[in-house]
């Protein structure tokens, strides 16, 4: 009886009231307690992330050095001046030490991506699917699959010296000493070694993560479409194209795309070098593109400069998650 | 399985062979990329306990004679390690506690109520991730800098200015790892209390906190994890935690002789409260990760 009064009564009041209702200033005052909730969350984020991007982003139009310093945000205003001398010495290829410093470091940057995310995947991809079957000790294999991960990035980069140096390090003891596949001891942190050097310590810091992710998408693959396609026939390859890639697909798609950003301008690979390197000057096969933004800013005291080279790398990143999205949209919004 | 080998045109017991041979080829696979992934590991561990001779020499056997577990205590003083653990542990522990605290709220709203502004407020926290390091540190460093030549208060050179600015870098990724938890916690046991006479806030405090569990401790591991690893923003900000004063330490030694031995046994005690967490912990911190992403 109740219920039959209720739903009749509803109706009438909901249309009376429906204008105001819909009224943004309802809403808002009908979820106040939502905007208590986050208002904590969104005073530090405006603190440390907005108010600040905000400001560096019109510094970057400001002749902010160590000498102007003290004028901070009244610096002398110059305009694009700082962005013109990037992007003409970028497209042109050559400039001041300044200019030709980040040309290399952009280089350095894309080589470093493409070997490591590619890498990672791979690794990651074998390991989760030979994690993936049924054999004893599997609970143990994959907790030590994970170990690489707890080792925090800048002593990633200090073990590493223990393997590359050139007397007694675990590479050339490998190579040198017990299968003499080289004729002499390598020096594996000088000029061109230097980027293997590199890019190893960061692939094997990074598969874990890779593995976790690719394993658990792997868990979510029903075992009867495999044994459907084995009765039509289906070789081990056509089974992985056609039924596991696809499952994969949307968890490869995402972690890629965080995977390069946070290479591109993240501290990880900064931490790695740094200390693999015993040195925030780092050659000119491995200086990337953060590393030298950081010294051009901080070191050299070129704040406005700087501003502007971040705002140039924030911009190839934007672009770079617009096209990727464009691409895998049907993989990224799958709900 | 037995169905597949009866319909194979192959014969059953070659079928079965060949699936014996893959599967051990398989798993020896997996034993040689084991073995590779912690090899850097244990040759850190090995590295520790070695004499800082035997390290950069190549007729030295690769497992120490004698084992010198006086490096560690060694380092611990040469290093001057106590008061950076000190620092480490103070700044990592409050940035955890409130980053996780403030993405909990936050995340939880986000979840429950669809307020005006909240699809915005979602789409700013992912794109503060795209927002370089170096380019909002600048004028941060900058004001921390104005703020203690005008004002007095330590934001340089002192925990306080990376406390604040972790809790800020931290917050929006673990917001966005909690959202998820809530949004999948059933809202009917928080109205029952509310009907009880409890408020939203203590129906928040009480049974949906408890209940995403599991989502903030792994949120709770993975913001401690990376605070643990931070080097740059405390480095410039001249706090001195375990990363930079290690930093100081390898880059000071650098132009004389490392000291290889100290640096092995500094990193496995950096190592170690890390490893720990993670592995008593990791059912729960990967179900948490992984929640998130796999949907």
């Amino acid at each position: 009886m109740t219920i039959k009064e209720h739903t009749v009564t509803t109706p009438g009041q909901g249309k009376k009231n429906n204008p105001k209702r819909r009224g943004l200033l309802y809403q808002m005052r009908k979820y106040k307690i939502a905007y208590a909730f986050i208002a904590p969350a969104v005073l530090v984020m405006l603190l440390v992330h907005l108010i600040p991007s905000a400001q560096a982003i019109y510094m970057s139009f400001l002749d902010l050095n160590t000498s102007t310093l003290l004028q901070y945000l009244r610096a002398p205003f110059v305009g694009l001046q700082h962005y013109q001398h990037i992007l003409k010495g970028l497209i042109s290829g050559e400039g001041d030490s300044l200019i030709r410093n980040l040309t290399q470091a952009i280089k350095n940057s894309f080589i470093f991506l493409f070997w490591v995310q590619g890498g990672t995947l791979v690794f990651g991809l074998i390991l989760a699917l030979l994690l993936n079957r049924d054999f004893r000790g599997r609970g143990l294999a994959r907790t030590l699959v994970l170990l690489p991960w707890v080792v925090p990035t800048f002593v990633v980069g200090i073990i590493w010296q223990f393997i590359w140096l050139q007397k007694g390090g675990l590479a050339n003891r490998i190579l040198f000493n017990w299968l003499h596949v080289v004729d002499k001891p390598v020096s594996w942190l000088l000029l061109k070694n230097a980027r293997t050097a590199l890019i190893i310590p960061a692939i094997w810091s990074g598969v874990p993560f890779m593995t976790v992710m690719l394993l658990s998408a792997l868990q979510v693959v029903p075992d009867d479409l495999y044994e459907a396609a084995s009765m039509d026939g289906a070789t081990s390859w056509q089974k992985f194209r056609h039924i596991t890639l696809p499952f994969l697909k949307p968890v490869i798609v995402i972690n890629m795309m965080f995977g390069i950003v946070f290479n591109f301008f993240g501290f990880g690979p900064y931490n790695i070098a740094v200390s693999l390197f015993s040195s925030d000057k780092l050659g000119r096969f491995v200086n990337l593109l953060t590393i030298a933004i950081v010294q051009q800013t901080f070191n050299n005291q070129l704040y406005g400069y700087g501003a502007a080279a971040s705002v140039l790398m924030m911009v190839v990143a934007l672009i770079f998650v617009g096209i990727w999205y464009r691409l895998f949209r049907s993989s990224m919004v799958s709900e | 399985m037995a169905v597949i080998s009866k319909d194979s045109s192959m014969s059953s017991a070659s079928y079965s062979k060949r699936r014996l041979i893959s599967h051990w080829a398989q798993n020896i696979l997996l034993i040689v990329m084991i073995a590779v992934l912690m090899s850097p590991i244990a040759l850190m561990v090995v590295t520790s306990f070695k004499d800082r001779a035997d390290i950069t020499s190549s007729t030295a056997p690769l497992i120490p004679p004698v084992w010198h577990f006086e490096n560690y205590r060694e380092m611990w003083e040469y290093v001057d390690f106590g008061p950076l653990l000190m620092n480490s542990i103070v700044v990592v522990g409050v940035t955890t506690v409130v980053a996780t605290f403030f993405a909990s709220l936050a995340g939880y709203a986000l979840a429950r109520f669809p307020f005006p502004g909240s699809d915005i407020y979602g789409l700013t926290v992912m794109g503060t991730q795209l927002i370089p390091g170096t380019l909002f540190f600048i004028p941060l460093y900058l004001t921390f800098l104005w703020i203690k030549n005008h004002l007095g208060i330590p934001l340089v050179g002192n925990n306080l200015g990376a406390i604040i600015l972790y809790i800020g870098f931290y917050t929006p990724i673990s917001l966005w790892i909690l959202r998820g938890f809530f949004a999948s916690i059933p809202p009917d046991l928080e109205e029952q209390a509310m009907v009880d006479g409890a408020t939203r806030f203590t129906a928040f405090l009480r049974i949906s906190l408890p209940l995403a569990g599991p989502g903030i401790v792994s949120t709770a591991i993975y913001v401690f994890m990376t605070a643990w690893n931070e080097l740059f923003f405390g480095y410039t900000l001249g706090v001195k935690t375990i990363p930079v004063g290690i930093r100081a330490f390898v880059q000071g030694a650098a132009g004389t002789q490392l000291r290889y031995d100290y640096m092995a046994a500094a990193s496995v005690v950096i190592t170690i409260p890390i490893a720990l967490m993670f592995f008593f912990l990791q059912k729960q911190f990967i179900s948490g990760l992984t929640a998130g992403a796999v949907k």
